[in-house]
């Protein structure tokens, strides 16, 4: 946050997608903001709805992203929102390999700061993507180059983007290895640890900073796997969680099942962050990487990811959150369910809520489809 | 003995069984403002209907308000309990629907009378026996005279099923235009029965089917489930209980 005021005062800001590739601003020496992160910490601060009532209240519907909602509403009203808003940017980066929305949204974000969006588009794919699909990915990185170039008057150089590359790479590989640490049992991490421990990953992808803060959490998820140590005292029923928490409840949420032996090794959510740049042609990782999203390549890629989860974590089960919000991640939940449920053979329930704002939450609702689950392993 | 509980959004329902699973007491009665009064008058009277006494046996309760029965000795979804109830009254129902005050189920049952599958209805009081009180009241007719009102149609109109607010709007309508009350009616039912049968397709249909809740005493939403699913349809002879029934032999375990 605060290099992100820093940034922003020397001109140098951007509010950046989560899926973005995030290796090159960095390696042009521009700051980044991500309004999405910012999103979780309007949900955690459980202002959802006073934050996305200011959105409403200029006209934007309810069925809109809580994200989109909360940044907007945030935009307009800065001094009543959580930290005071994000930092002004001078540049909007929107990569819509994780939804469509991003686009309208920073459109939105645009109008009201005068910041020049950038898209980096990576359309769908469903199977193997084609080479022409691959080559207008490879000029939307040569695009962002110029666009940067121009607007922040800074300059590319390979050298430099390889040393991003590198060190968001081992980044990645520790964070990596924190999740499948989570192969043992008892699971050293919950749900909401690596909801939280995540964030580095996100916004600190490819900086000294998260490479440290990863070897300090492999180094203690290790010692819990070594001494026994499960993220729950009596881990009793492992599950599968599909998709983005609800923020505002997340502590209450988890820990409720926690206190009765449900613990949570892996999530289809924290497991996206983890395409490392690699290769001579660095570009073209960077096209592999960002296209290649579970996201953006169909229900299938994501079904498949799920069945591969249960299988590699031994899970018993699967919870799948039908976020209101985000509909390219919640979308197919249902065919996925039989699906995955078909081919693993472990139960699982749709429950459904938000991210961000509460008044979609029915707590008694999805109480009772968890409680029906979880009587399943009785 | 055992003792189940469901404490539901309308009504609370209470069965008293034996070891060999016999019904000895059966209670029914409306919720009301407070669930813990109803539970009271309900254990009241099971124990007067039985003429046994009932303190220290074992409950399970179920149901929204299952948590709020505070001397239950455990607290058991529906769907559980509907499963366990419905199986020990008939062991070949492998697809229950459960239609209730204020929310509607379609459960798989295993051949061990357990749930393996479950669906509920989404944050909309369409499709379930709220819809059709609100229908009832738009046509000044009881609850109870609705299904037969709708039985006597010839031409049933086409009546949205998205959400009760627009369907009750949608009904004040048709009687504007002159519609038949008959036919809105069975429009009704007909629109409730899609949106149920459309809940049971996601969940997968398996036959024989056990219809239960409530609204499964309603003749004309049977007739028309029946079509939507073009399946006869098994239903207790009272389906309102099954809940506390299954509730009443897991407290026996």
């Amino acid at each position: 946050m605060l290099e992100g005021h820093a940034a922003s005062e020397n001109g140098r800001l951007a509010w950046i997608t989560s899926g973005f590739p995030v290796e090159i601003p960095v390696a042009m020496g521009v700051g980044v903001n991500y309004p999405e992160q910012y999103g979780a910490v309007i949900g955690s601060q459980k202002v959802g709805p006073q934050i996305c009532g200011f959105a409403e209240e200029m006209g934007y519907s309810q069925e809109l992203c809580s994200y989109a909602r909360s940044s907007i509403g945030a935009a307009r009203y800065p001094e009543k929102s959580p930290l005071e808003g994000l930092p002004k940017p001078q540049a909007l980066l929107a990569c819509n390999n994780i939804c469509g929305t991003v686009l309208r949204w920073y459109d939105a974000i645009s109008e009201m700061t005068g910041a020049p969006v950038f898209l980096f588009d990576t359309p769908p794919t469903q199977g193997k993507q084609t080479p022409h699909h691959r080559e207008y990915v490879r000029q939307s990185v040569m695009r962002l180059i110029d666009f940067l170039s121009t607007t922040f008057h800074t300059t590319f150089s390979e050298e430099r983007l390889r040393e991003v590359g590198n060190l968001s790479g081992k980044g990645i590989d520790l964070w990596t290895r924190c999740l499948k640490a989570c192969r043992n049992r008892p699971s050293p991490l919950n749900c909401a640890d690596r909801f939280l421990a995540m964030a580095p990953i996100v916004s600190l992808r490819g900086t000294e900073l998260a490479v440290e803060f990863y070897q300090a959490l492999l180094e203690e998820v290790e010692g819990r796997v070594a001494q026994g140590l499960g993220a729950i005292r009596d881990e009793k029923i492992r599950l599968l969680w599909d998709d983005i928490p609800p923020w505002f409840t997340i502590f209450r949420f988890f820990n409720g099942l926690a206190a009765r032996g449900v613990v949570f090794p892996a999530d289809t959510y924290t497991h996206a962050w983890s395409g490392s740049l690699s290769g001579a042609d660095l570009v073209d990782s960077v096209v592999s990487v960002y296209s290649n999203v579970y996201l953006n390549k169909g229900l299938e890629a994501k079904v498949d990811k799920m069945c591969e989860l249960i299988k590699e974590y031994s899970l018993d089960g699967f919870i799948m959150f039908s976020v209101r919000s985000c509909k390219r991640y919640s979308l197919g939940q249902l065919v996925s369910k039989e699906l995955v449920m078909e081919r693993t053979g472990v139960p699982g329930v749709v429950i459904e809520g938000d991210m961000v704002d509460s008044r979609l939450f029915n707590d008694a609702q999805i109480q009772t489809r968890i409680d029906a689950l979880l009587e399943m392993f009785i | 003995m055992g003792i189940g509980l469901d404490v539901g959004s309308t009504t609370t329902k209470g069965v008293l069984v034996d070891l060999s699973r016999t019904i000895l007491a059966s209670a029914l009665i409306p919720t009301g403002s407070s669930a813990p009064v109803a539970v009271r008058r309900v254990l009241e009277e099971l124990s007067q209907a039985s003429g046994k006494d009932l303190a220290g046996l074992p409950i399970v309760s179920t149901g929204y308000g299952r948590t709020s029965v505070e001397f239950t000795h455990e607290a058991v979804t529906e769907i559980t309990c509907h499963s366990v109830g419905v199986h020990s009254l008939n062991a070949d129902i492998r697809l229950l629907i459960d239609v209730g005050g204020q929310d509607s189920k379609v459960i798989k049952i295993g051949p061990n009378g357990r749930p393996t599958d479950f669906e509920l209805n989404d944050k909309c009081s369409a499709g379930t026996g709220r819809f059709l009180e609100v229908m009832a009241r738009v046509l000044e007719v009881s609850i109870d005279d609705l299904g037969p009102l709708a039985l006597q149609s010839t031409s049933p109109c086409t009546i949205s099923s998205t959400c009760t607010v627009f369907a009750e709007s949608e009904v004040v309508g048709k009687i504007g235009t002159g519609v038949a009350p008959a036919d809105i009616a069975a429009g009704a039912h007909s629109a409730m029965a899609a949106k149920v049968g459309a809940l049971a397709r996601r969940v997968g249909l398996t036959t024989p089917i056990g219809v239960t809740g409530g609204v499964a005493l309603n003749s004309a939403f049977r007739h028309y489930l029946s079509k939507q699913l073009d399946s006869p349809l098994w239903i207790p002879e009272k389906p309102q209980l099954t809940g506390a029934l299954g509730a009443a032999i897991l407290a026996t375990k």
